[in-house]
């Protein structure tokens, strides 16, 4: 009876052993994986007096000549590289997987496996790295300050000691030096956004009464406008604060001073602050603005204008296709307009960047392929097939970047370089950016929603932050 | 007793009254039950007709605009190319079976000597399974998921979401009860005759309380189904996505597109609502049976 | 029955119990010892002593989360009577009842997800059903940010959960009811009971274990809410962290800012508000039932 019981015990575990092994076998769609050429030199054997058949076929390849986008030396053989992309799926497979193949015949033995992670990335990459098997190679945005956020915990591979000087001085030193950590960068940067502003000319110009090449080039005149969008159009302003990282926001649009590396402690509550918030609270308080799209992610107020129920918004020209596809009776009156500059004097650059895990066992793979997707070649070609800009200034010696631009899409296309080039951080770097941001999230909205007077809401996130830090 | 009767609607005892009357009761209480349905079934109806509105039908207007004029599969097929819609039912489904049948085996012995047996500890165990129903369950998410990354290495994987949810003790509570229903003749007679207990469970209990057991099943597999947060931590690529947390991403995905976010509620919700109405009865004629006691 | 000292009980337990030590009684002890740490989950634990519970303290948006817990709690009272209502409507034997009965379960089986996905579109600002109806009525003017007004985040997310849920009690108390005796609708009849005093009298009494069942399961799943919340809020919790409750604090400082400490302090308060719950639950019904 005993060994009855027993016999069940086994049918148990050996049913959850199926169960257990049927779900590893659940589809996971990875691509094939590429076919590992054998390389064996064979020397030169004396003449044997048997005849032996040689049953192993040998591929006798010369050894490669310097590829010249093989730049990084010493890559590991069969080294197995896994990457993730941001957002670029379904949309850039045939790039994505095209540059992939490329570097793999530029280097060959390594394979690449690629996914891409959309809303939830930046949880995913954080618990990928909790679980111990966080990807290689990561699209990370300089934007939102990932960068930071994962180098400063000693997660990322620092790139500014690593990388052959030939190899950074590809890119654009501003770029370059995004992110830094204690004088280090710990990403290179790939595709660039020049950030415009996409107006619905049905609203703004037929129903609102104005013009679109009068579009605002600074942020003063915000409040008026949307008070005016408000009153003849009915619709709300489609405002976002970059809600992952609001002190940068304040620092290009505000011209704010948000933290002093000297002392080592923020300075986010002065009077340029303080205005900086005050503009958006009366336009809440107003009711110009819509509050969903204001501190949610991008694609919340991408998609608010996109239906049709924004009169602008400020994004790059490459979510244009986000546009087309989801309303493309809206793409025929569209305009695009330089995006308005903040108090600081410069645009913030809406960089996406590479960057590589510390503790990835491939690490020469690894740069390779980082180094690899962002190379000239490859952003070029990115370039062409949409809006986005180089991070290399080699790529804009092609002739495409001085063709005369026609799609509305690719206005932005003769200034880009000149813009992009003078792209550089001027947010100092501090400790904890997450944390810190909480703080800051949380004045920030109430002052917006909660009647909290701005000066009061930030000089107690100060006095917080600071302590934060300290500890 | 009869767990193998249909539930039976005891009649509400009517006087002597005119047929008008009554008449006027029965449609009183259909007018009644229909303004209720309409509050219950309404959004879904609202879904899933812009489900299949075309680029023509404004989802947004005044007044509301219901039916579609310019009907279309777009919006499906548009999801459906986005998504692995595919690979998440899979997953779903190979979950829920899994979780679902040994949950039932697993539940279903433990239980019976509970109901059944006397051994030492037997009350002082029973009570502390009970007290665990109070934990809640995210609690034990955070030492879970550090066991699932560092221990168990089933981090992306959907064995990750059957193995902790195949003990549930809400289900250990609701066979006990069918099994102590079931009248001790039944099994002192099998014992008598010399069978030994995993074969008096085996073959003349479970076939009695099978509507329990059904239940029981049922209600497992539709929770398993539902699941949301553990699986949302568990599976980061989206071909290893269950329903539930693909849905969520769609809703990223697609956060303005109204059609294409009803097309795949649609998508996923119908299924399980068959599911469910195909085997309404066996799931209510279990859940009155259990929560009798 | 089988008085012999044997091992057979235990075994039949074994699987059961050995699932429920690794995935219930382990975490109750290793959240207990990472209450005291500072945790992120990639780097090993550091040791802080009382320091999560003392910023728990002086928490503002614990303090909320801990509020709003607890403001949730009124679903329990109000799926109740709901319920109950909706079991005596569906208690009779009218042809088609059935069909009935399940229409009102069907939220109850469709997920949280694909329901406050489609709860979210009914109260969009301006795409939303309700607001298309409600200005289409001339009740409202201009469209109201339903999902952007602190106030009625909450709100908003309870009726959900309402709605959900009183298919599933429906059919917990229909049952009840279908296990009441006949003779006592009679006895109350001949008393001359009209069918609202019968149902005062008779029905709710009779339906007493059911509804402590109801209390407590309902009660418990308020205080766990969490899907709501993420799909009504897109995971921000709701401006002002109008609707952020204890599981959702529990789980964006654990698995979004990478605090797994501090969150364990969080899950063992939020253990101990249950266990309150469930002693009073049980202490009430052990008192009615003395009565």
């Amino acid at each position: 009876m005993r060994t009855k019981l027993f016999a069940l015990l086994v049918v148990a575990s050996i049913l959850l052993a199926a169960c257990a092994s049927a779900a590893t076998q659940a589809p996971t769609s990875q691509p094939p994986a590429a076919p590992v050429k054998e390389t064996v030199v064979v020397k030169q054997t004396e003449i044997v007096q048997q005849t032996q058949i040689v049953e192993k076929v040998v591929e006798v390849t010369p050894t490669p000549g310097p590829n010249p986008e093989a730049v990084i030396d010493g890559v590991e053989p069969n080294a197995e590289l896994t990457m993730w992309t941001f957002w670029l799926s379904p949309t850039f497979d045939d790039y994505i997987k095209s540059t992939i193949a490329r570097f793999e015949q530029a280097y060959p033995g390594v394979t690449v496996k690629w996914e891409d992670h959309q809303a939830t990335f930046l949880d995913d990459y954080r618990n990928a790295f909790a679980a111990g098997n966080a990807p290689d190679v990561a699209n990370l945005s300089d934007t939102e300050g990932w960068v930071r956020e994962f180098a400063q915990k000693g997660l990322l591979f620092n790139l500014s000691d690593n990388l052959p000087q030939s190899v950074i001085d590809q890119y654009y030193p501003g770029l370059f030096n995004l992110q830094l950590v204690d004088g280090k960068s710990y990403q290179v940067p790939w595709y660039q956004a020049v950030a415009v502003e996409l107006i619905n000319k049905q609203l703004y110009e037929e129903k609102a009464g104005l013009k679109a090449d009068e579009f605002p080039t600074n942020f003063d005149a915000f409040p008026e406008l949307c008070q005016t969008i408000k009153a003849k159009t009915g619709t709300l302003c489609d405002l976002r604060i970059a809600y992952t990282d609001i002190l940068r926001d304040m620092a290009y649009q505000g011209g704010v001073d948000v933290y002093d590396p000297a002392t080592k402690k923020f300075t986010f509550d002065s009077p340029e602050g303080v205005a900086w918030l005050q503009m958006y609270v009366d336009m809440a308080k107003a009711g110009t603005i819509d509050r969903n799209a204001l501190l949610q992610e991008d694609r919340v107020g991408l998609d608010l204008f996109t239906s049709g129920r924004a009169a602008f918004y400020q994004t790059g020209p490459q979510l244009i296709r986000e546009v087309r596809s989801n309303n493309p009776g809206m793409y025929g009156y569209l305009a695009v307009q330089p995006a308005p500059v903040g108090k600081s004097g410069a645009l913030s650059p809406t960089s996406m960047a590479m960057s590589i895990k510390a503790d990835t066992k491939y690490p020469k793979a690894a740069m390779a392929l980082a180094v690899f997707m962002t190379n000239p070649q490859s952003q070029l070609e990115f370039s062409k097939i949409v809006g986005i800009y180089p991070s290399t200034p080699a790529s804009y010696e092609d002739s495409f970047f001085t063709q005369v631009p026609v799609a509305i899409e690719d206005q932005a296309r003769p200034i880009a370089k000149d813009i992009i080039s003078k792209q550089a951080d001027i947010v100092p770097e501090y400790p904890s950016p997450a944390d810190v941001n909480e703080i800051v999230k949380k004045a920030v909205e109430s002052a917006l929603y909660n009647n909290v007077p701005a000066q009061k809401a930030l000089s107690d996130a100060v006095t917080e932050a600071n302590t934060l830090i300290s500890q | 007793m009869e767990h193998v009767q249909t539930a039976r609607i005891p009649a509400v005892r009517v006087h002597r009254k005119t047929k008008r009357r009554n008449f006027g009761e029965k449609l009183f209480w259909y007018v009644v039950l229909i303004l209720v349905s309409i509050g219950t079934v309404f959004p879904f109806l609202w879904i899933f007709l812009t489900a299949f509105k075309g680029p023509l039908d404004a989802v947004y207007s005044t007044p509301p605009q219901f039916i579609p004029h310019d009907p279309t599969l777009d919006n499906f097929v548009r999801v459906w190319q986005q998504l692995p819609i595919g690979n998440f039912f899979l997953n779903t489904i190979l979950v829920a079976v899994c979780t679902t049948g040994l949950s039932v085996l697993i539940t279903a012995l433990a239980a019976y000597p509970f109901a059944k047996m006397k051994f030492q500890g037997r009350n002082a165990l029973f009570y502390m399974l009970l007290a665990t129903l109070i934990v809640p369950v995210q609690l034990t998410y955070i030492p879970s998921f550090v066991l699932a990354v560092r221990f168990f290495h089933y981090y992306n994987s959907i064995v990750a979401l059957i193995l902790p949810n195949i003990a549930s003790v809400f289900n250990i509570f609701l066979l006990r009860q069918a099994f102590s229903s079931v009248p001790d003749d039944l099994i002192d007679a099998a014992r008598m005759d010399g069978a030994n207990e995993l074969r008096i469970w085996w073959s003349i209990l479970l076939p009695v309380i099978r509507p329990s057991l059904a239940a029981v099943a049922i209600f497992t597999f539709v929770t398993s189904w539902n699941d949301f947060l553990w699986p949302s931590l568990m599976l980061p690529t989206m071909a290893n996505k269950t329903l539930p947390v693909g849905l969520a991403a769609l809703q990223g995905m697609f956060s303005s597109d109204f059609r294409g976010t009803a097309a795949g509620v649609t998508m996923t919700v119908i299924p399980i609502m068959i599911f469910f109405i195909l085997l309404q009865k066996q799931f209510i004629q279990g859940l009155t049976g259990a929560v009798k006691g | 029955m089988t008085k012999k000292l044997s091992l057979t009980p235990y075994l039949f337990l074994t699987p059961a119990l050995l699932i429920i030590a690794v995935f219930v009684l382990y975490p109750i002890l290793a959240v207990f010892y990472y209450s005291f740490t500072e945790y992120d989950i990639v780097t090993a634990p550091r040791w802080v002593g009382l320091a999560n519970y003392q910023h728990l303290l002086q928490d503002p948006t614990f303090w909320l989360a801990l509020r709003h817990s607890l403001i949730y709690l009124i679903v329990t009272p109000t799926l109740i009577i709901l319920s109950i209502l909706l079991a005596i409507a569906v208690n009779r034997n009218l042809p088609g009842i059935q069909v009935f009965r399940a229409l009102y379960y069907l939220p109850a089986v469709s997920g949280s997800i694909a329901v406050g996905i489609t709860w979210r579109w009914l109260f969009d600002t301006q795409g939303g059903l309700l607001n298309g109806m409600l200005i289409w009525l001339g009740v409202l003017k201009e469209p109201v940010q339903w999902l952007s007004e602190p106030a009625f985040t909450l709100p908003i997310a309870m009726l959900l959960t309402i709605w959900m849920g009183v298919g599933y009690y429906m059919v917990i108390f229909l049952a009840g009811l279908q296990n009441i005796p006949e003779e006592l609708y009679d006895a109350a009849m001949i008393d001359g009971c009209n069918d609202w005093q019968k149902h005062w009298y008779v029905s709710l009494p009779g339906l007493r274990p059911q509804i402590t069942f109801v209390a407590v399961i309902s009660s418990l799943a308020a205080l766990k809410v969490f899907d709501e919340i993420y799909v009504l809020t897109l995971r921000s919790g709701g401006i002002l962290d109008s609707g952020v409750t204890m599981v959702f604090m529990l789980w964006k400082e654990a698995f979004r800012l990478s605090h797994a400490g501090y969150a364990s302090a969080i899950a063992l308060v939020l253990l101990a508000i249950t266990l309150v719950f469930s002693v009073m639950n049980i202490r009430l019904q052990e008192r009615d039932a003395g009565a």
